[in-house]
């Protein structure tokens, strides 16, 4: 299995009463919040982090794209990965990754993936999402009607601007190119490995499995609610005839590590309840962009990730709402904390019970200090990663960026 | 007296036609009242990409009525859409009645997002009062399982006419209205505040105590207004 390192750079001083005074964590967040010093520290802080999560053997690092929030101060992954590009040697850089509609014209993204490649010598896994409601429609503009639509006309014309030798014209219901005649090129041919971070709809898990990418489960509700959605995706790969090759799946999990399981407990409930209660503290009505869901997937009655937390995060305690202790936030699967062993018992069960060969681990989350993700990173990478290594190992991973040890 | 008018629905969609427009149907005036595309909430509606490709897909349904020439009412969206058919197409319209009609945005005015709510609470930012039970009852002879996808794709064809502005220019084409023009607004509209009156030519009516949809809150006033100005 793969072990990846995934930040998502939440902004790390939202007050203690923010639940309480404010709406939403996303969209109308009041700036007055916001004190750049401690977003400038906080980059300082977390770019650290990712580099000596590269140092200390993690497969690969994350960064993503989010917009107006103080969930996550990335709305320019790109520029992080760049930055981390330089200053890493082994990991995979999972740029994790650009909502495609919100680029215009989006050969800007396959341009600066091209440039990524290049600059971390071939590293680069490529993510495309769709993007969250709240970023793509609310904050970014984007007509959620025609959101998803203009996401694979994005895609198309980006494959296209990376695999074609010759320059071509685009002739889009989006965008519009004479020409089209990409310089720099990706490094990795025909073109860097391509993931799509998506929620529960069928049409997403068919895509993946058409076009060969990897799907990823990025849920914030742990690997018993993510059961069911990974057993309907890999149903549909059966489906259609194709083979279960656990790299095709990623999984998100947030992770603590101690020397013991009392110890994890007391050192990580406080950052998991700042991530639960004020990074995930959303407005319902900024998750629900009419046209955003697709009409299968509301026929489907599917919930997106969003909504879920909008809905928790506005429900009573016991009423449908989070669990409201941390020993009720691991035993419901959110966290996986404890000792090395339990943490590695736990991880081993999830990649085989999901079948997932990318484990996405958020190390640091909420306000968790630069000394408690130091130390969580070094106690997996020396207590926990060694007897995790050989799982799957009978797999080969061909979406696996080609700059990468193997 | 005009025999026939076309009534272009507002952004709540279904029901298309409202009490004020009964009142006038009442005094022997024929009311033809077309679904604007996508808001009947039939399965596999695309919207599309862009404000021309919409106005095409509204006129098609419009012809299709026959009833144009006439005089023409819109309302709300249905009221963007009747400005734009007036000023592109002048031939159509006798005489033009906008009901708080969407499509010029001002952020000095600015306007409550009808889109920014859980979908349960939407149709109440339309309305000064009660929410009428037809729009609370939309879709429900589809049956419990359809119901709630037909309204999503009913809002999903609502908010493609008019995000995230609901602003596509009409304003830069208002200087080609060639037919005699009545605006009505509700001075209790949150989505499209009554400042907005301003903005548009023609002979102006602030009805009382009506919302967005005043032809629903204030059906009699409206109906009069809409009556007085057809004679």
């Amino acid at each position: 299995v793969k072990l990846l390192w995934f930040h998502l750079m939440p902004y790390p001083a939202l007050p203690d009463d923010f639940k309480a005074t404010n709406r939403s964590v996303w969209v109308d967040i009041p700036s007055s919040l916001h004190d750049p010093r401690v977003t400038a520290q906080a980059y300082d802080d977390y770019l650290d982090q990712l580099e000596q999560a590269d140092r200390v053997g993690f497969d690969g690092i994350c960064v993503n794209e989010h917009h107006q929030n103080g969930y996550g101060l990335m709305p320019s992954p790109n520029l992080m990965a760049a930055a981390l590009a330089r200053r890493t040697e082994q990991s995979a850089i999972v740029v994790m990754g650009n909502s495609l509609a919100l680029y215009n014209p989006p050969v800007r993204v396959a341009e600066e993936m091209a440039m990524l490649d290049c600059l971390s010598d071939g590293r680069l896994v490529a993510g495309f999402p769709v993007g969250t409601p709240m970023d793509t429609t609310y904050a970014y503009g984007q007509n959620p009607a025609t959101l998803r639509r203009k996401y694979h006309e994005a895609h198309d014309l980006i494959m296209r601007a990376w695999t074609e030798p010759d320059p071509f014209s685009f002739n889009g219901e989006f965008t519009q190119l004479r020409y089209v005649n990409l310089w720099p090129r990706p490094l990795q041919q025909p073109h860097p490995p391509v993931w799509i971070p998506g929620g529960g709809s069928v049409e997403t898990w068919d895509w993946c499995a058409r076009e060969q990418y990897v799907y990823c489960y990025l849920s914030y509700f742990g690997y018993k609610l993510g059961r069911a959605t990974m057993r309907g995706f890999w149903k549909r790969v059966e489906e259609q005839g194709y083979d279960d090759n656990p790299y095709r799946a990623g999984f998100l999990q947030f992770v603590g590590v101690a020397d013991t399981d009392e110890e994890a407990r007391r050192l990580y409930a406080e950052p998991a309840d700042y991530f639960y209660n004020r990074c995930l503290h959303l407005y319902p009505g900024f998750t629900d962009s009419p046209g955003y869901q697709s009409e299968a997937t509301v026929r489907a009655r599917v919930q997106g990730m969003v909504q879920r937390a909008a809905q928790q995060s506005s429900a009573r305690p016991g009423a449908g709402g989070l669990p409201t202790t941390f020993d009720e936030m691991v035993e419901a699967g959110y966290i996986i904390a404890g000792s090395p062993d339990t943490v590695r018992e736990q991880l081993e069960h999830v990649a085989k019970e999901l079948r997932v060969g990318h484990l996405m681990m958020l190390l640091h989350f909420g306000n968790m200090s630069p000394e408690l993700t130091a130390m969580n990173t070094d106690l997996f990478a020396r207590k926990v990663m060694p007897g995790l290594r050989d799982v799957f190992a009978e797999h080969d991973d061909p979406w696996w960026p080609s700059g990468c040890p193997t | 007296m005009t025999d026939r008018v076309l009534y272009l629905h507002g952004i709540g969609g279904l029901p298309a036609r409202s009490p004020a427009l009964d009142a006038l149907a009442a005094h022997g005036i024929e009311v033809v009242t077309p679904v604007l595309p996508g808001f009947d909430g039939e399965p596999g509606f695309e919207p599309p990409a862009d404000h021309l490709g919409w106005l095409a897909r509204a006129w098609d349904a419009l012809d299709e009525t026959g009833a144009l020439p006439c005089p023409v009412i819109g309302a709300s969206v249905g009221g963007m859409i009747a400005a734009e058919l007036a000023v592109l197409r002048p031939e159509t319209v006798e005489r033009l009645a906008l009901i708080a009609p969407l499509g010029i945005w001002d952020s000095t005015i600015g306007g409550d997002d009808v889109f920014a709510v859980p979908a349960p609470l939407r149709h109440s930012m339309l309305f000064a009062g009660e929410v009428p039970d037809a729009f609370t009852h939309a879709f429900a002879d589809l049956g419990a399982e359809e119901q709630p996808v037909a309204q999503h794709l009913a809002w999903t064809a609502a908010a493609s006419l008019v995000w995230p502005l609901p602003d596509r220019g009409v304003a830069t084409r208002l200087h080609r209205l060639r037919c005699p023009t009545l605006v009505v607004w509700g001075d209790e509209d949150r989505v499209a505040p009554v400042g907005y009156v301003e903005r548009w030519p023609g002979e102006h009516v602030v009805v009382p105590g009506a919302g967005h949809l005043g032809e629903w809150d204030a059906p009699d006033d409206v109906a009069e207004t809409l009556r007085s100005f057809l004679s």
